[in-house]
Formats: structure tokens, C-alpha cells, sequence
């Protein structure tokens, strides 16, 4: 059952036995009504025949027309009273016929008590005598009707008494049973949350805990077919899909784990086995170009230069790919770096392999980012190589390394004034083996860029370019907010 | 006997690398004898005269051995190892000489007691400027410790 269809049942119950109590109070209050209208009428009643006892006295006693009209005057008022029928029980309607009865037998006695003339009982004749024993004889038989008529009608009060106190008892007895019945309604509802919520509840939340600290394999298995046993059925299956999910995830990872190991091993093949035939290409041109070479002309030493010259942008080749695929697989370890320190140690290498070159340096200070050292270090190798490269046909040679100051996100660049590029060929500026130059103007295998943009990638950082053809070329880079907003909170005010 | 004393032993499986390497040290004049292990289990033959190489015996150790990482058995750190193990050869100059740069080889070659580690270039002209540099070092410059004879 429905935990709200209970909860509707309790309800019902708990109302219906209110509506009972109400209707019990208003049987009560009408019960009691209508017995005390009784028993006003049997006191009437009675008050009536005391009346009519007292009358039927005084005319015994004195004989007067007063008496007697007093007399017919009572009865009359006692037969009115008598006619109507305010009892719905049969006993006291049998003790009202009675009473009808011997009123009418009183009545009758009283009749023939009247029909003897007023002055006769004064008068004394000889016959007097037995005149005088027949109505005394019908005075006191009067006399004793009437008393036990009166004694009907204080047993007639006596019922209406009793149906009262009768009535009393009922109700009291309706309002025990009814609060016994809200009582235990009130307790079963009680009981019946504490079954089947709180209880459940409570097991949800330590099946929530449990799944939160990483054991998918809690099973609720709250049984039932009310609202809990649904949401407990949808909860099991909810961890059932996510340890599902879950063994998924780590499928995946253990083949992506596989995955990488297999392409270390290929990058290992690759880096040790492809560049040996490279060195015996190279290797053997040139001892035949040296132990041969007087014995070949012009066009065949050439041939052999080309070869060596081959093999060797190969291996480069091959060594730059490998740096490509290094820096996908290196762990980050991410420190605070200093670019500006890295620039000028390039910097200086940069002019120490090419004296004859004069560049102007203009490196920032204070160049901080939270990155990796040694990926930093390349990348900013190859951004401060290019740069180098690209302005060796320039005249005063300059190359700037620092940081935006715009209101927009803070970006570090590399910028120079060398040949620069066409925007129009910017996406492919950061693919592998994309060129912008012909290599014969600027050496060079293409790759330098998307090791670079590989590296911002894996900080989560973005690289972009500015360039115009002929007037240089900017490279902006920036890390992920976070760290720029370290950065910042790190800088000294103002 | 001089010849003997200063033998170098050259492990290397790839027969082009055994020509060109001979050739560089040729071409900057190194004059010591070269032998030249195919494997690793050969090699260390070679270094504790056993096998084919029993009547090394009496002979004393390679003065310097040039080892390949990749090679058919017994690869080139294994046979590192070995000679480390070894309280006779725990002093040998060992050193590596191969195509790869991979990190994990190189921390392995120095962990294990590699004295260098040198990368094989594509270009055959800095291939023997880096045999002369070696030979010169290894040879002439660096002193070993005296060996001590077989207990």
C-alpha cells in the first residue's frame, strides 16, 4: 500500500471518529432534550393528579360546589395532559394506559359519589347509615386509586430520569472508544512513518554516504511497494548504472593506460631503431665521399651530400616528433616559473651560438607563471628560436618577451619584428609539419609551433597570433584563470 | 702485452654501427685494439673470460667498454648490472652509447652505474668528433683506480 493512501486512511479514520464524537454529543444533547421535556410532562402529570387528590379531599371532606367544579375543572386539565403520548418506550406507555384507565375509574367513582345530592349527606334518615358506609367505601377506594396513581406517575418521572443518566453513560462510553480509536490512530501513524519513512530514510541516507565514500556495491534493497520501495528500487538502480558507468570508466582507462604504454614502446622503437639506418645512410656517404670521393665528379659528391643531407632532416625529423609526443606524455609538475629568467638564458645561448648577429632584447621582469619548468623551458625555446629565425633578414633585429596590461585576460607574449605572416594562413600556424615559409628561406621542420601550442593546451592555457607580413609577428599565451588570479593577488598593490 | 692492456670492448648488435664506429675511431686515430661483442651475454663472456673467451683469463680487464642499450639477449642494462655486481669490474668504465635519449634510459643507465651516457648522432661527422672527445677522455685523461686481481 501507498504510503499516502495510508496517510489518507489514518486521516479518514481520525475524521470519521470526530464526525462520530460530533454526532454522539448531538444524540447526547437531544436524548437529554427530550427526556427532560418527559419528565416537565410527568411532572405536570403528577402535579395534576396531586391537584386532583387535594380536590377530591376537599369535596370529600366538605362537600362544596366549589370542590367540585375545582374537581372537573383538574380532571379535565389531567385528560389533556393524559392524551398525548411523549413516551416512545412501551413500559411507561402501558403505565400511561394505566394511568388513563383508573383516571377514567376514578372518574367514574367520583360520579357516583356526585350523583347522591349535596344536602343528602347532611341529612339522617335510617338509611343514612349504610348511605354514609357505600361512600365512604368509594372515598377511600377514590382515594387509593388516586394515590397509586400518583405513584405511576413519579415512576414515569423516574424514566425519563433514567434515560438521562442512560443517555450520560453512552456518551461517556462513545467518547472513551472514540479517543481510544484517534489514540491508537494516532499511534499507528506514528509507528507508520517511523516503519516506513524514518526508517528507510535513514537507511537512504547511510546508502548516500556510503556510495558518496566510493562503495558502488551498497545495495539498498528496501522492499515494498509504497513510495520508499520505488525511490529505494530507482536508487539501486541509479548505483547499478553508475558502477556500470563506473567499471566503463576504468575499462577505458585501462586501455588507454595500454594504449600509452604501447605508444612508449613505439616511441622507444621508433627513437632507437628508425634512426639507425639513418646513421649508416649518413655514415657511409661520407666515407664514400671521403675514401671515394676523388674518384667521383661533381654531380655524384653532390648526390651524396644530398643523401647525407637527407638523412640528417630526417633524424631531426624523427627526434622532433618524438619531443612532440614527449610533451603529450610527460607528467605536469606545475610550479611557480620564472619565463624571464628562461627567456634570457635562451637568450644568451641564442647569441652566443650566432655572435655575428646583434638582436635587441627586451625581456619583462617578474614574468610568473604557475606551470610546468621544463615544458615552459621548451616552449619557450622554440617560441624565442622562431623569433630568432624570423628576423635574420631584418634590419635592427628586436625581440620583446612580457606581459599584456589590457583590462582583458592577462596574456604573456613573444613578439619580433622579423618577416612576420599572412593572418590569413593563422590555423595552420599550430599544426604539426605546417609551414609559412618556404625552407629554403628559413629552416626549419614545422613542428616547433605545435610542441609549443601542446604544452599551452596541457596547462589549459590558449595560444594565438598577431602577425602582419613584414612587420613581425606576436605570439600571446595565457594559463588558466585560476592562476592568473593567484598571480594577481600575488602582485604587490599598485 | 700493451696492446692488451688497452683494449677496448665495443658492444654493439647492428653490424653497420660496428663499421662506422671502428671507422670513427680510426678516423680520429685512436689506436687501441677494438673488440666487438654481438650481444650481452658475449660481452660479459668477453669481461669475465669465460666461455669462448676462457683464455682471457690471464689477460687483464677492457679498459673501457662502449655499450649499446638494445641488444639481442641480454640487453645492454642487464649487462651494466652484471658488471656492477661484480666486485672485480665494479670500478670498469662503462659507456653507454646508443640511438635512444629516452628519459627512462638514461635515469636506468646512471642509476645502475653508467660513468656516460652518450647519444649516437645521425650525422656521421659529429659521430667521430664524439669518438675522438670519448677516446681522448676515457684514454688519456681519466684515471681508473688499480685493478685488483682475481682472489
Amino acid at each position: 500500500m501507498k504510503i499516502g493512501t495510508k496517510g489518507r486512511l489514518a486521516t479518514v479514520t481520525a475524521l470519521g471518529t470526530i464526525v462520530l464524537l460530533a454526532a454522539t454529543i448531538w444524540w447526547a444533547f437531544t436524548e437529554v432534550e427530550d427526556a427532560d421535556r418527559q419528565r416537565r410532562k410527568t411532572a405536570e402529570i403528577a402535579r395534576g393528579l396531586n391537584d386532583l387528590r387535594l380536590v377530591t379531599f376537599e369535596y370529600i371532606l366538605y362537600r362544596t360546589d366549589r370542590a367540585h367544579l375545582q374537581e372537573r375543572e383538574v380532571a379535565g386539565r389531567v385528560d389533556r395532559l393524559l392524551a398525548t403520548h411523549p413516551f416512545s418506550d412501551s413500559e411507561p406507555n402501558e403505565i400511561l394506559a394505566d394511568l388513563r384507565e383508573r383516571i377514567a375509574e376514578t372518574q367514574q367513582i367520583f360520579g357516583e359519589l356526585m350523583a347522591k345530592p349535596p344536602d343528602y349527606a347532611s341529612s339522617a334518615d335510617i338509611g343514612g347509615g349504610a348511605m354514609r358506609r357505600f361512600e365512604a367505601q368509594a372515598s377511600r377506594k377514590l382515594l387509593v386509586l388516586q394515590q397509586e396513581s400518583l405513584v405511576d406517575a413519579l415512576r414515569l418521572a423516574d424514566f425519563s430520569t433514567q434515560r438521562i443518566s442512560q443517555a450520560q453513560r453512552r456518551v461517556v462510553w462513545v467518547f472513551l472508544v472514540g479517543l481510544l480509536l484517534i489514540a491508537s490512530a494516532t499511534a499507528g501513524a506514528a509507528w507508520l512513518i517511523h516503519v516506513s519513512v524514518l526508517a528507510p530514510v535513514r537507511r537512504l541516507e547511510q546508502a548516500t554516504r556510503e556510495v558518496a565514500s566510493g562503495n558502488w556495491n551498497f545495495k539498498l534493497d528496501i522492499g515494498g511497494n509504497d513510495e520508499i520501495g520505488d525511490m529505494s528500487r530507482n536508487f539501486d538502480a541509479m548505483t547499478s548504472t553508475l558502477r556500470a558507468s563506473f567499471a566503463q570508466i576504468e575499462r577505458s582507462n585501462q586501455e588507454l593506460a595500454a594504449l600509452n604504454k604501447e605508444i612508449e614502446a613505439f616511441s622507444y622503437s621508433v627513437s632507437h631503431d628508425l634512426r639507425a639506418p639513418l646513421r649508416s645512410m649518413d655514415g657511409f656517404s661520407l666515407a664514400l665521399l671521403e675514401d671515394f670521393g676523388d674518384q667521383l665528379d661533381e654531380q655524384g659528391r653532390d648526390y651524396l651530400n644530398r643523401i647525407r643531407a637527407a638523412s640528417q632532416r630526417m633524424g631531426r625529423l624523427i627526434d622532433e616528433l618524438l619531443g612532440l609526443s614527449r610533451v603529450t606524455r610527460t607528467e605536469l609538475s606545475i610550479r611557480s616559473v620564472d619565463l624571464s629568467a628562461i627567456a634570457r638564458d635562451i637568450a644568451a645561448s641564442l647569441n652566443q651560438q650566432q655572435p655575428e648577429r646583434a638582436v635587441t632584447w627586451e625581456i619583462e621582469e617578474g614574468l610568473t607563471v604557475d606551470a610546468d619548468k621544463s615544458l615552459m623551458q621548451i616552449a619557450m625555446q622554440n617560441l624565442l628560436e622562431n623569433a630568432w629565425k624570423f628576423t635574420g633578414k631584418t634590419p635592427n633585429p628586436t625581440i620583446r618577451v612580457g606581459r599584456t596590461h589590457g583590462s582583458a585576460q592577462p596574456a604573456c607574449f613573444v613578439a619580433d619584428n622579423g618577416v612576420g605572416f599572412d593572418m590569413t594562413y593563422a590555423d595552420r600556424l599550430f599544426g604539426a609539419f605546417q609551414r609559412l615559409h618556404h625552407e629554403t628561406e628559413f629552416a626549419g621542420t614545422g613542428i616547433g609551433l605545435a610542441i609549443v601550442q601542446r604544452i599551452i593546451r596541457r596547462h589549459e592555457g590558449r595560444i594565438w597570433a598577431e602577425a602582419r607580413p613584414g612587420q613581425g609577428a606576436t605570439f600571446f599565451f595565457s594559463f588558466r584563470e585560476h592562476d592568473d588570479e593567484r598571480r594577481q593577488q600575488g602582485d604587490p598593490p599598485g | 702485452m700493451s696492446d692488451d692492456n688497452k683494449v677496448i670492448l665495443l658492444v654493439e648488435d647492428n653490424p653497420d654501427d660496428v663499421e662506422l664506429t671502428l671507422r670513427a675511431f680510426k678516423r680520429s686515430h685512436l689506436m687501441n685494439p677494438i673488440a666487438v661483442a654481438r650481444d650481452g651475454v658475449e660481452a660479459l663472456d668477453f669481461v669475465f673470460a669465460r666461455n669462448e673467451h676462457a683464455h682471457r683469463a690471464s689477460q687483464s680487464l677492457p679498459t673501457l667498454v662502449i655499450l649499446d642499450l638494445k641488444l639481442p639477449r641480454l640487453d645492454g642494462l642487464g649487462v651494466l648490472k652484471a658488471i656492477r655486481a661484480e666486485e672485480r669490474t665494479r670500478f670498469l668504465p662503462v659507456v653507454i652509447l646508443t640511438s635512444s635519449k629516452e628519459e627512462q634510459d638514461l635515469i636506468s643507465g646512471y642509476t645502475l652505474g653508467a660513468n656516460s651516457y652518450v647519444r649516437k648522432p645521425v650525422d656521421f661527422a659529429e659521430f667521430i668528433e664524439a669518438a675522438k672527445v670519448l677516446g681522448i677522455y676515457w684514454l688519456m685523461i681519466n684515471q681508473v683506480p688499480p685493478e685488483r686481481s682475481n682472489p
